[in-house]
């Protein structure tokens, strides 16, 4: 159960869909934290650890993207972003700042939760049987302990891009689709956003190759999915 | 009457160059070469007469003092001679010495007797000429003999009753002529290729502002409204440069109002939205705690808050789509799989999908959100107006088409409505026994279209096969070709 003690900072502008969203978390049986501005977004996280941050993209003063990679810096927090576009610019941008998910604007409560429940199980340590080290090339990748070594230094990964290596690290060699992959890293159906793989994918490269501009661990394979190249 | 082809602006310039040139350099060639010819022949002919008449007097002069039978002696070949005779006055060997340039040959009548050092007899003159000179006055002709050009002139000798000619061959000077033609035809000919090339070059160099007008407008076509031209000084160009930056910059302007407009117009519908979709939300999640009719109420508000959502999706997809800033997102997908995830999305998720074993595995190149939104939009019209939807398939069309089918189990839709239904709030005449889109079918229809134009796919409607009664829409898609794949996900 991963209610009790979940804190989350919802980052809006607007007080009338904050108050509503507010209600809807609390519902859930979440704590919620409110920041009506980047600044004030920033300050409430340093006081309070929050286990999931949503914020919206179109802030007075600093925007989302900008709340989005100051906590970054720090936190490996799950972030989810809430744009009133699904323009691609937008959604790339905001999964480029680091965030984990998004969500467009209008959303039911149920989406939210169901987005926030996802990311929460993401950051516990991975369910089911425990797993081997996998070693693949100079990458040391410890599922139980949430650790992943490159030539024996400790790489730092979000909880997302974790579990995205996670996943190709399981059958290394193996081909996973953007559907597969969207469905066990991000718990989305059929028809979940391939970009949140492929901005991530990008993401991952930038930590884990020696070139990301041509991947030898995370390769595309011709078009459909993704593997890691044994 | 036929017509000729219309040549382009910069065929007709170089036409015109080409014909100029040629115009001007064979006027010039022509009028040089008759100039020319005329000045030789009469430089020719007129020094070949001054020879004759200086030749004729230098006979006169060796013979007008000689008596007759000094004459009629010289006449005589010097070796048919008698072995006596002294004189060395001989008729033959004076003509063998005259002055002969330009290769002249000389004939002398003299006493019925024609002698010359050459092989020309009398018959050779022309018989105008002889007229002329018998009758006392010099003469000259010009004839042809044995298909050559020549030159003859004549006198009479009072003094010794005598006919002196000359005739001069004009064939030397006649290929001269030739040959300056030929040459002065290949410059002509030089001369207008010269002309075409430089119609061609300076036609080009004339259109290129329009070329390069015509690429700019390609390209803000194409949606890339940062395009302008470059400026410049050429007064005669500088209005066109101007003004057409000028428009561009307006409709940029435009446009980016429009698009802003929609992008407010989307944040300020969306707001009041989330506060009533998280609100209803909340009570919907309560709904056990409520009295049956505030169950009923929220019912209907959250069913009415979803319509009234999609609607405002759709004006705004619109909208943008209009503003001509959307991409699809296009991916490979499995026809087969996609379809089946996608009609459990619709208002009808039992319909069933049917397709032929062999094409379970066939891929096409989508943007999956498009297109499960197009299944949803024809799937829930069929719901609406086409008595539900009876099955969704698809069937390879040719080697690289699908057509994917949507039947519904309705009146079907008149053939001249056919092509209407995918306007915006289409609306058309009811006919007897076909289903009345009087009542409008929205957006759904136009945004189908739209999304499928996006993903290069066509969409229409005909009947249903084997005169089954209902509609059948159906969606043409480029199959995907796996060569592509590398060339199309290359990172």
């Amino acid at each position: 159960m991963c209610g009790v003690g979940t804190r989350i900072l919802t980052v809006e502008d607007d007080e009338r869909i904050r108050q509503a969203v507010k209600l809807a978390l609390e519902d859930e049986g979440w704590d919620v934290d409110e920041a009506d501005t980047g600044e004030v977004a920033l300050d409430r996280f340093r006081e309070n650890t929050s286990d999931v941050v949503l914020i919206d993209i179109m802030l007075p003063g600093m925007d989302g993207f900008e709340v989005c990679r100051s906590i970054r810096r720090s936190s490996d927090v799950p972030i989810i972003m809430v744009t009133a576009r699904d323009d691609t610019h937008d959604v790339v941008a905001g999964l480029e700042a680091g965030a984990d998910d998004y969500l467009t604007k209008p959303f039911a409560p149920k989406e939210l939760s169901a987005r926030i429940r996802a990311l929460l199980r993401r950051s516990r340590n991975p369910e089911g049987a425990s797993m081997e080290r996998i070693l693949v090339g100079d990458l040391e990748i410890s599922p139980d302990e949430g650790l992943v070594l490159k030539g024996g230094e400790e790489l730092h990964l979000t909880k997302t891009e974790f579990k995205l290596l996670v996943e190709l690290a399981s059958q290394p060699g193996k081909v996973f689709s953007r559907e597969v992959l969207l469905e066990r890293v991000w718990g989305y159906d059929y028809f979940g956003d391939g970009r949140l793989v492929d901005v991530h994918v990008r993401r991952l490269r930038t930590k884990v190759e020696p070139d990301p501009a041509s991947p030898r661990y995370v390769v595309t394979s011709r078009g459909l999915g993704y593997k890691l190249q044994p | 009457m036929r017509e000729l082809p219309h040549l382009g602006l910069r065929a007709r310039i170089t036409l015109i160059y080409t014909l100029g040139a040629l115009l001007i350099a064979s006027t010039v060639a022509y009028s040089g070469f008759a100039l020319v010819r005329r000045e030789l022949l009469a430089d020719t002919e007129a020094s070949a007469e001054a020879q004759m008449w200086r030749n004729a007097a230098s006979i006169r002069r060796s013979l007008g003092n000689q008596s007759d039978e000094a004459i009629e002696l010289a006449l005589i070949p010097l070796e048919d001679r008698p072995e006596t005779d002294e004189s060395t006055l001989d008729i033959q060997s004076l003509l063998n010495e005259l002055l002969k340039p330009n290769n002249a040959l000389e004939l002398l009548v003299l006493r019925d007797q024609a002698r010359s050092s050459s092989a020309l007899q009398i018959r050779n003159i022309p018989d105008e000429l002889e007229e002329l000179v018998l009758s006392g006055e010099g003469g000259k002709i010009r004839f042809r003999q044995s298909g050559q050009p020549r030159y003859a002139s004549g006198v009479f000798i009072a003094q010794l009753d005598a006919q002196y000619y000359e005739v001069v061959n004009l064939q030397p000077l006649q290929e001269t002529l030739d040959r300056l033609r030929n040459i002065l035809i290949g410059v002509a000919i030089v001369a207008s290729g010269a002309g075409a090339a430089l119609g061609y070059s300076s036609s080009r160099r004339a259109l290129q502002p329009v070329a390069e007008v015509s690429s700019a407008a390609q390209a803000i076509a194409a949606g890339d409204f940062g395009t302008r031209l470059d400026n410049t000084v050429d007064p005669d160009l500088a209005p066109l440069t101007s003004s057409f930056n000028e428009m561009v910059g307006a409709l940029e302007a435009r446009i980016e109002r429009d698009e802003r407009f929609a992008s407010d117009v989307s944040h300020e519908l969306r707001s009041p939205l989330m506060t009533l979709a998280a609100s209803i939300g909340v009570l919907e999640h309560r709904r056990d705690e409520l009295s049956t009719p505030a169950q009923q109420a929220v019912d209907l508000l959250g069913k009415d808050l979803r319509r009234f959502t999609r609607l405002v999706e759709d004006l705004l997809e619109i909208s943008r789509m209009d503003a001509g800033a959307v991409e699809a997102d296009l991916s490979p997908v499995f026809l087969a799989e996609f379809l089946r995830f996608a009609v459990q999305q619709t208002d009808a998720p039992d319909v069933p999908v049917r397709f032929l074993p062999e094409d379970e595995e066939l891929v096409i190149l989508a943007d999956k959100r498009r297109m499960a939104q197009v299944i949803k939009n024809l799937v829930s019209n069929a719901t609406k107006y086409g008595g539900g939807a009876t099955s969704v398939s698809f069937l390879r069309n040719s080697i690289d088409t699908v057509h994917i089918y949507v039947d519904d189990n309705g009146p079907g839709i008149a053939p001249e409505d056919r092509a209407r239904v995918f306007e915006r709030f289409a609306r058309a005449g009811a006919d007897a026994g076909r289903r009345d889109i009087a009542k409008g079918v929205g957006l759904g229809l136009s945004l189908v279209s739209e999304h499928l134009r996006l993903q290069g796919g066509k969409i229409w409607v005909t009947d249903r096969e084997n005169g089954r009664p209902g509609a059948r829409f159906v969606i043409e898609m480029s199959l995907f070709d796996p060569e592509e794949l590398d060339e199309e996900f290359a990172e």
